[in-house]
């Protein structure tokens, strides 16, 4: 692992025991109550769920231009993370609607285009496992669709009649609320580059252990 | 005249979906989240196990996704330690 693995996960865990304290201390919402408060993990795992097939479908982008295996393993790591906070996105999500709109699910434009994010992630990750050969280059194909959806699921909120609340949340809340939301957001982008680095190195350790198994059959 | 007659009950149709379709469009949203006053409102659906599960589904998950991580790449590094100590046995 490189030299600043270390010390940046100690900082990542410290990050993750104090934010339930600043969340705590943080007030509750007008209208939502307590529940509002799932919103600082929610908010931030969905920005990883947005970030994450970005890095995917640059990366494949890459490797469909350049053919480097590098831009392949990243492409790989990054629908792995798609995959892991698209999860967390569409559980907490619901779990908040259920108090805060008196349901589980909605199927307007930002919750389906979502759910269709975490999908193409799911393709992604199953055409690697049992695609067999070429289907690197055929799963590159289906993250460019995953990258092209992400923008379509941050602005749907503004485009589309629907119960989510819009992007321009963000901005206008007000200072006890904002610094635990932006403490939590970089805890997470921290984790995310964490967790990106470690799945990179898998991949990297597999590679190398294809060699040594060829170098053995030599 | 055939084709005016089927123009017509087919606008009829849409026009007695319309008013249907209005009141089956969501709620406006919340464009803005405020901090609770002193009067909050009385909880119709209990917010603590919501919020409580949100938080456990978060961090079991994350934590769950670390060890499978840290577990696969044990793993791999001992295959890869194996075979180079197999690879020098042979004298490669």
């Amino acid at each position: 692992m490189p030299k600043w693995f270390n010390p940046a996960a100690i900082l990542c865990g410290l990050m993750f025991v104090v934010s339930p304290v600043l969340i705590a201390r943080a007030p509750d919402e007008s209208s939502m109550g307590m529940v509002y408060k799932i919103y600082y993990y929610h908010m931030p795992s969905a920005w990883m769920f947005l970030l994450a097939p970005l890095v995917c479908g640059a990366s494949s982008a890459l490797f469909l231009a350049r053919g480097r295996p590098e831009d392949d393993r990243r492409a790989w790591a990054a629908a792995e993370l798609t995959v892991l906070f698209g999860a967390l996105t569409l559980i907490t999500g619901p779990l908040w609607a259920r108090r805060a709109w008196g349901t589980w699910w909605v199927w307007d434009a930002r919750l389906t285009s979502s759910l269709v994010g975490w999908m193409i992630g799911w393709a992604y990750l199953i055409l690697r496992r049992y695609g067999g050969p070429g289907s690197d280059k055929l799963a590159a194909g289906v993250a460019l669709f995953g990258a092209v959806n992400v923008p379509f699921i941050y602005i749907s909120v503004n485009y589309w009649r629907t119960i989510h609340p819009p992007t321009t949340v963000v901005p206008r809340l007000p200072v006890e609320m904002g610094v635990p939301l932006w403490f939590c957001v970089f805890a997470f982008l921290l984790l995310f580059v964490l967790l990106m680095t470690m799945r990179l190195r898998l991949e990297e350790t597999r590679t190398r252990l294809d060699g040594l198994y060829v170098a053995l059959d030599e | 005249m055939a084709a005016v007659r089927a123009a017509c009950v087919a606008l009829a149709i849409i026009g007695s979906g319309a008013p249907a379709a209005i009141a089956a469009q969501p709620p406006e949203p919340q464009d803005e989240f405020r901090p609770v006053g002193n009067n909050p409102a009385p909880e119709q659906i209990p917010a603590a196990p919501l919020l409580i599960g949100a938080y456990i589904v978060v961090l079991g998950g994350l934590f769950a996704y670390v060890v499978s991580l840290s577990r696969r790449l044990g793993a791999v590094r001992h295959d890869v330690e194996r075979l180079e100590g197999e690879l020098k046995r042979r004298g490669r």
